[in-house]
């Protein structure tokens, strides 16, 4: 579904991938692991082609999903025509508006006469307790239930293909489990998604493949269990 | 009376004219912020905060430039002496040109609506700032339009209209193009394009992120803005009878930000109440003359200091009169 080739990019003078190459097949929870810097975010932002300011420049290489190359692709049609969505690290919710706002404004992305109801729908059974929240200011939610909006946000959005950024970050153990688990019944119900992690081993867990990137570059590859076993990512990333 | 206008033009300074209405200049200033709020509250999607308020500054000079243009359409038919077209015309004609010179505005609108697509917050300021200088000096420098003495004939038109059938004009279509405005605003920042919008304006990257063409969206505000803007310059060109570059300075621009400052900056009817009402308070401080420009900062500052939000926050009328639901709905 998603095929990153040889890519290299940079912000600046400083490059920050160093030519990587991963492959994200359709209906499959991949993960890509490292810790601070290694360019996971990087990674991320290169594929959701964010305007200038935020996202690197790509030197070289290719994003191809579905065989087309992202490359050309301006950063709205990412997602309301290749329906890719984004859940960017810290949130980015409407603080000010209130939870089914923000869920409404995410329907922007959709074309007319699209099912919202359904999205809805789906939105509210995945995560009840945005439901339960649904009247509230979304800046008064708690982390993990801001959390939750900026999942189900791009839930609304009419994706197939999620890319997740730390959603763990800031989150109680409980909450990231939570979390994880509704990743994994999104994923059952079609969802490919692509998720990046510092917390390794409760990624490792839930994805069915996994590529340990370090400096810029991929350094294993391996499927979830594979890599919890490699030592070297044992030392590394899962503290012995 | 033209002698009088040409005095009064010579001041440079628009505010310190004494013998026109004061119905009039209320009426107009509460035009012109309406375009000013939008400016600030709206359009100025990308930038965050305290940007926004140098924004409205380049934004009013745009302005003022479409006023100019107004006026050099509208004077054509009469200050050449063979006028182009005859005077009673110019009944039919005045909205067309005023909303002609709005167009315009929203033309040169663009100048700074591409640059936005890269630059943010207060570098996105300097840029507006400078637009507003390179727009004065300019202006300053072309002899056509009177280079800094300023330009004036808009008066000899009212007059024309006048001669025909006597009636306040000025009154009338300020009226007419504030509600106009109003209902605009409204019709557009309840629009789904306006929710894009409001949502550059709290997040941008939030707002890519949930497909929103930032850049379109920038340079459907940035003109819609200056257009409004240049409408209210034309307006305020035809009732003052005299414009030059020297009255679109800061201190016209820091005028209507006060306004929206003590509104609140989400809320369209408050902009509304409070341009009425710092308009008043203008008028009324007159006698002190400069130390009025103490006491308005130190206004700004205390409401800044103690109600950060405004008067009314984003707080519509209806909230506080929730009856006034069933005549108007407000959002």
């Amino acid at each position: 579904m998603l095929e990153i080739k040889d890519l290299k990019v940079r912000y600046g003078n400083i490059e920050a991938l160093h030519g990587i190459s991963f492959t994200v097949n359709k209906g499959e929870i991949v993960t890509l692991i490292g810790s601070n810097g290694a360019g996971k975010t990087t990674t991320l932002l290169s594929l959701s082609r964010l305007p200038k300011p935020e996202a690197p420049t790509v030197v070289s290489g290719d994003i191809l999903y579905n065989g087309e190359s992202l490359l050309k692709v301006p950063p709205h049609e990412i997602v309301s025509k290749k329906r890719i969505a984004l859940v960017p690290e810290g949130r980015h919710i409407f603080g000010n508006l209130t939870v089914n706002e923000n869920l409404e404004i995410a329907t922007y992305a959709l074309d007319k006469g699209a099912d919202v109801k359904a999205g809805y729908d789906q939105v509210y059974t995945l995560f009840p307790r945005l439901y339960e929240r649904r009247k509230q200011r979304s800046e008064s939610l708690s982390g993990g239930e801001q959390q939750m909006l900026a999942v189900g946000r791009a839930l609304m959005s009419g994706a197939d293909f999620i890319m997740l950024d730390e959603p763990s970050m800031g989150l109680a153990p409980v909450l990231v489990q939570d979390m994880f688990k509704a990743m994994k019944v999104m994923n059952e119900s079609g969802m490919t998604i692509l998720l990046i992690e510092q917390n390794a081993r409760i990624a490792l867990q839930f994805a069915h493949r996994g590529y340990v990137i370090n400096t810029g570059e991929i350094v294993a590859t391996g499927t979830g269990a594979e890599l919890m076993q490699d030592p070297e990512v044992k030392k590394a990333y899962l503290g012995g | 009376m033209l002698p009088q206008a040409s005095d009064l033009g010579w001041d440079g300074n628009v505010l310190g004219l004494d013998s026109w209405g004061s119905a009039e200049l209320v009426t107009l200033a509460g035009d012109s912020v309406k375009g000013h709020f939008f400016i600030t509250h709206y359009a100025v999607a990308g930038a965050k905060g305290a940007t926004k308020e140098f924004i409205d500054r380049y934004n009013a000079a745009y302005g003022y430039v479409s006023s100019l243009l107004s006026v050099i359409l509208f004077t054509v038919d009469k200050e050449t002496g063979l006028s182009l077209l005859p005077a009673s015309m110019s009944l039919y004609l005045f909205p067309v040109i005023i909303i002609i010179g709005g167009i315009a505005a929203g033309i040169v609108g663009l100048l700074v609506a591409i640059p936005s697509f890269k630059t943010r917050d207060d570098y996105l300021a300097i840029i507006t700032i400078a637009v507003n200088f390179i727009i004065i000096t300019a202006l300053n420098n072309m002899d056509f339009v009177g280079g800094s003495r300023g330009y004036m004939g808009m008066k000899k038109v009212i007059y024309g209209m006048e001669d025909v059938f006597k009636f306040p004009y000025m009154l009338f279509w300020v009226i007419t193009f504030a509600i106009f405005t109003v209902f605009l605003i409204r019709r557009f920042i309840t629009s789904t394009y306006g929710k894009g919008i409001i949502a550059i304006k709290q997040d941008e990257v939030a707002a890519e992120i949930m497909s929103v063409d930032t850049n379109h969206m920038k340079l459907v505000a940035f003109m819609f803005s200056s257009g409004l803007a240049g409408i209210s310059g034309g307006l305020f060109a035809h009732v003052i009878g005299y414009v030059n570059p020297g009255s679109f300075s800061i201190l016209k621009s820091t005028e209507a930000l006060v306004m929206v400052y003590l509104a609140g900056m989400g809320s369209l009817s408050g902009s509304v109440i409070s341009a009425i009402l710092f308009t008043i308070l203008l008028e009324l401080l007159r006698p002190l003359q400069i130390f009025k420009w103490v006491l308005i900062p130190l206004i700004l500052i205390l409401v800044m200091q103690f109600r950060p939000e405004g008067l009314m926050g984003d707080k519509e009328l209806s909230h506080f009169f929730p009856k006034l639901k069933k005549y108007y709905k407000f959002k």
